[in-house]
């Protein structure tokens, strides 16, 4: 990457950062607030509303046990659905200035993650100040299973985003699917609560994995990554490559059908 | 010897049919599985072209003619359907009016946001920045969105920022036509400073004095053909012409030659050119000879015109003018013959008109035209060339 791609690239990132606070009066704030409030919503609707319970085993309120793995989620179906739009939201530039293309995809990404990072590290410092009993020493496996959820949403996006361009019903469809997923995950539920067959119809969710990967570590007190971190890295890979040879494919024409 | 900065060979782009979605789903299956999709619309067909270093390209053509399809594919936003594009230069700049720009963003934000689209690194931004908003020179409106900006605005900014980039090879999109006098000079300016130190340009424009100006080759392009390629004189003459005599079919059809009048035209020739068309230079001899036919005996008179090609008369003469009989040759036949030792035409699309008429000199019987045209260097205004000198005071 040169210096003069790199220096884009960070202007995108800056821009679409920036775009989400444009207009309000204190940006930065909500940045940090949105998390906490839909953190509170949560803790409300299914700590004291529907008595959620944590799996056996763990000592700490349902609230927690959730947003440890609520956040990864929210970056992959936020980066998943940013990204895909990103190519037909930067249209106009893309019909006048030639420029890496993926670049605009990844920087959506990014931004995204960086967001929900920021928001992540605001809901750990709760915790702590709450007084819930985290495990540092996993902390290295959780950061590993974010990098390798990026790849994943990255490769997912560049090919959902040069999709779009042709199939706009993509567009429509996606968020209802990102909600679909969202409860075959186990976010709200811990896949020991499942009837035994079901739960092994959810491993053929990739998503299982990576709550499984993310909890293991910092809640579960299981520090070391095991197989399933590296065939977690191996298959986001596979994906990211798939995604990025769809979107090599389709880009050279993008101008046509934007 | 040198390598051209940019060629292409057959390029031509078609546009595939995006209209419902049941066809994009199509051309989305195809260019998935095969790499192109089919049918569709051409906009540009076997384009052929090198520029190379140090070279001016004008590109001319009525709107819709492709020029911006072109441009596209030349800057690398749009890929030919078929045939090759190759670059050698490392910056190729497009100015276009806004192109880039995000309106919702700062002119600040734009201008580094565009100056990494054409390669800068952002400490080399940091130090042009000062010479970029002096050149700009729309003082703190840099500090305000671009959607309050005026047209002409944006186009300063852009340029000042393509100035400080200095592109191996500059390409600008009808944007000299929106600055103001003053921004449009130092622009002009500019541009000849960046020729003469051996930058190369490729210019979009409608008008011909700017491309006369600017660049010493041109590319005529019509209909996504190339129709002409070359000196840029003669393909903008050619061009103009070209215009003006399409107005002038609009204006309307001409009567041809009419075989039931009493006194007609057999023929004309135009210099030794028995074909259709005549280029000749400012200042060349023209010759006409025109042979008429006359059933009574009787010579019949010859009136001459040239008008432009949009139809203006230039200059109209007729036998009795002069008191010139028509030489008999036979077989009620009668020849004229006029010269124009120097004509002082300037460059451009001319037509000579011929007309016989009854021997009284009042009746146009039978009408015969023929195009030439003039060629030359020259940028001097008007139809003719009046002699002139000029003196110290």
């Amino acid at each position: 990457m040169s210096r003069s791609t790199l220096a884009t690239f960070v202007l995108l990132l800056q821009r679409d950062v920036r775009a989400r606070f444009i207009g309000s009066a204190s940006g930065w704030i909500w940045l940090i607030l949105n998390p906490l409030l839909l953190l509170a919503v949560y803790s409300f609707v299914f700590g004291v509303i529907f008595q959620a319970r944590v799996p056996p085993g763990l000592e700490m309120p349902f609230v927690a046990w959730l947003a440890v793995a609520l956040w990864p989620w929210l970056m992959f179906s936020e980066g998943v659905l940013k990204g895909s739009q990103s190519i037909r939201e930067h249209a106009a530039l893309i019909s006048k200035v030639s420029l890496p293309r993926e670049l605009l995809v990844f920087a959506s990404v990014s931004a995204v993650f960086l967001l929900h990072l920021a928001g992540y590290l605001a809901v750990f410092l709760v915790l702590v100040v709450l007084g819930i009993d985290l495990h540092w020493a996993g902390l290295p496996r959780l950061l590993l299973a974010l990098v390798s959820l990026f790849v994943l949403t990255s490769g997912l996006a560049l090919g959902l985003s040069a999709i779009q361009v042709y199939v706009r019903d993509l567009e429509q469809a996606l968020p209802t699917v990102m909600m679909f997923w969202f409860f075959l995950t186990p976010i709200l539920y811990a896949p020991s609560l499942l009837p035994s067959d079901l739960g092994a119809w959810l491993d053929l969710n990739p998503l299982t994995w990576w709550m499984a990967e993310i909890r293991g570590g910092i809640l579960h007190a299981e520090s070391l990554p095991g197989w399933p971190a590296l065939a977690m890295l191996l298959g986001s890979l596979a994906v990211a490559w798939a995604g990025h040879r769809i979107f090599r494919r389709l880009s050279p024409y993008f101008e046509d059908f934007l | 010897m040198t390598r051209p900065l940019l060629s292409l060979a057959n390029a031509s782009k078609r546009y595939p049919p995006t209209v419902n979605s049941g066809e994009r789903f199509r051309a989305f299956w195809q260019l998935l599985w095969r790499g192109k999709a089919e049918g569709g619309t051409a906009v540009l067909e076997d384009i052929s072209f090198d520029i190379m270093p140090g070279e001016s390209l004008a590109i001319i053509g009525s709107n819709g003619a492709g020029k911006s399809t072109l441009l596209k594919i030349i800057t690398g936003v749009l890929a030919p359907t078929t045939g090759t594009i190759e670059q050698n230069g490392s910056v190729a700049a497009l100015l276009e009016l806004g192109a880039g720009f995000d309106p919702e963003y700062t002119g600040l934000d734009n201008l580094r946001m565009n100056a990494a689209f054409l390669g800068l690194s952002r400490r080399e931004v940091d130090e042009r920045l000062d010479d970029i908003l002096a050149f700009a020179d729309i003082g703190d409106s840099v500090y305000e969105p671009v959607k309050h900006y005026s047209s002409g605005m944006v186009v300063r900014l852009g340029f000042a920022v393509v100035a400080s980039v200095r592109p191996d090879l500059l390409i600008t999109d009808e944007v000299l036509a929106v600055g103001d006098e003053s921004f449009q000079k130092k622009c002009i300016r500019w541009i000849e400073g960046y020729l003469a130190d051996g930058g190369t340009m490729l210019m979009v424009s409608h008008s011909m004095y700017q491309v006369q100006k600017l660049c010493r080759h041109a590319l005529w392009l019509d209909e996504g053909k190339v129709s002409m390629y070359g000196d840029v004189f003669d393909v903008t003459q050619s061009y103009l012409a070209w215009h003006e005599r399409k107005d002038a079919r609009d204006v309307g059809a001409r009567a041809g030659s009419n075989p039931d009048a009493p006194y007609r035209i057999r023929s004309m020739t135009l210099g030794e050119n028995e074909g259709n068309s005549l280029m000749l230079a400012v200042g060349d001899p023209l010759e006409v000879r025109l042979e008429l036919a006359a059933p009574d005996g009787r010579s019949p008179e010859a009136l001459f015109g040239i008008v432009r090609a949009d139809g203006t008369p230039v200059y109209g003469v007729a036998t009795d003018h002069d008191e010139i009989e028509p030489y008999p040759v036979g077989d009620n036949g009668w020849v004229v013959i006029l010269r124009f030792p120097e004509l002082p035409l300037l460059p451009g699309g001319y037509t000579l008109r011929a007309h016989a008429m009854d021997p009284e000199g009042l009746r146009v019987c039978d009408t015969i035209e023929q195009s030439f045209t003039v060629t030359g260097r020259s940028r001097e205004l008007g139809l003719v060339r009046l002699k002139h000198e000029w003196r110290k005071p």
